[in-house]
């Protein structure tokens, strides 16, 4: 990111000092979406004006750091006036919030994600635990250090790639691209940086830490979605299939009529509720990756 | 001079925060697709400065606003280059509350206007 921008942004963020930390990082994402989008159109546009200038009159048209954050702290301490008037989604009741995850885009994309965790936990192990292995055995060798070198830096990848699957599925905000860092002169230098760099090894530990956690949620999930289904599709079950609810060698117990639609709504608000863990997973999921992933 | 430059700004302050919110459904409402922070700032980047005395930058917070309000809705997109683009689109709330809002600004103004002729034919 140019540094211009980067000051901007420094500038603006001591400018919201004291403000809801999560209008700061709306402020922050607002300013560098903006300006960055500014200067790649200018520079498209324009190739032979240097980047300082175009983002110097960039910010001047966004307006001064005090400007908006100024502009933010107003809007927050004005409140939610539409919201309050017409009482939806702040002020829900504690059933419209339950029943209202049924149409949460959000809750079917945390369900996937905790589904799609255990291939992804299951890769991270096993080529963090290959890679680290192996680079160890053969750091005596030749190309010991090269493989090292190169390990650490798909490590890095997979922390990236890792932040743009959270921030779409669970809506987190992670880093889009690698912090920027000024190259290195050589090869040595450059193992070096990533050997001394917190990160990598934070990311390391998170890959490791993926496969049971992956398997958490996977079981979790699978087995909730298993007997709300099981739940939901008694009927079918039943008198469509020939399955009882439970059964042995010499009985069989079958759910008698009356309960049929008692276990139907069960079946539903069982759903709901796996909808609920996934969303609760995904936050704190979200919470554990930008903890390891991110760079304070 | 100060005190009429304070009352000026005073007023302008309070002109806008509702007009700028309007302006926003507004442009939203007209666009088939989502439109994103900078798209819909460069539609009217000279009215803000001309009118409101504003920076393109104020505007996002009032589109955070309208958002938490249930008047439009949001996806984050990634971007190949750079940050990822977090895109709007009105919601059906956000539509009818505009339509109640135009109602209201559309007679705001005739009455405004009229009061003001009144004034200057006298």
């Amino acid at each position: 990111m140019s540094e211009l921008i980067k000051e901007y942004l420094t500038r603006l963020k001591t400018a919201l000092a004291g403000s809801d930390p999560a209008t700061v990082q709306d402020a922050l994402s607002d300013a560098e979406e903006h300006l960055w989008i500014a200067l790649q159109l200018a520079k498209r546009e324009t190739p032979e004006i240097g980047e300082e200038e175009v983002i110097a009159s960039a910010i001047e048209r966004f307006g001064s750091a005090e400007e908006i954050a100024s502009a933010y702290s107003e809007i927050e301490s004005r409140g939610l006036p539409v919201m309050e008037a017409r009482g939806p989604a702040g002020r829900k009741s504690s059933s419209a919030r339950f029943f209202g995850v049924f149409t949460d885009p959000r809750a079917y994309a945390s369900l996937f994600y905790m589904l799609f965790s255990l291939i992804l936990g299951t890769f991270y192990f096993s080529w963090t635990v290959t890679g680290l292995s192996f680079s160890i055995g053969i750091i005596v060798l030749i190309i010991g250090l090269p493989f090292l070198g190169f390990f650490l830096i798909s490590v890095r990848g997979i922390a990236l790639v890792d932040g743009w699957i959270i921030e779409a599925l669970l809506g987190e905000r992670m880093p889009r691209r690698p912090i920027y860092l000024k190259k290195p002169a050589n090869w040595r230098e450059r193992l070096n940086f990533l050997l001394n760099d917190s990160m990598v090894w934070k990311t390391i530990i998170y890959n490791i830490m993926m496969l049971p956690l992956s398997i958490l949620y996977f079981s979790l999930t699978i087995t909730s979605l298993a007997v709300s289904a099981s739940l939901f599709l008694r009927p079918v079950l039943e008198y469509v299939f020939d399955l009882p609810l439970a059964q042995s060698s010499n009985w069989s117990f079958w759910t008698p009529g009356f309960l049929m639609p008692v276990s139907v709504a069960l079946g539903i608000i069982w759903f709901l509720m796996t909808l609920h863990m996934a969303k609760g997973l995904g936050k704190m999921h979200s919470k554990i990756a930008k903890k390891m992933l991110v760079r304070d | 001079m100060n005190t009429e430059n304070a009352a000026n700004k005073k007023f302008r302050k309070e002109l806008k925060s509702g007009t700028v919110s309007l302006v926003l459904l507004s442009i939203l409402n007209r666009s088939d697709e989502p439109l994103y922070g900078y798209e819909i700032t460069k539609n009217i980047d000279s009215s803000l400065v001309g009118t409101f005395r504003m920076g393109q930058g104020a505007l996002y917070p009032v589109l955070r606003s309208l958002e938490k309000s249930g008047l439009l809705s949001s996806t984050v997109e990634p971007s190949v280059s750079g940050p990822p683009r977090r895109y709007y689109r009105i919601t059906g709330v956000g539509s009818e509350t505009l339509g109640n809002w135009t109602e209201m600004w559309v007679k705001t103004r005739d009455f405004v206007d009229d009061i003001l002729k009144g004034n200057n034919d006298v």
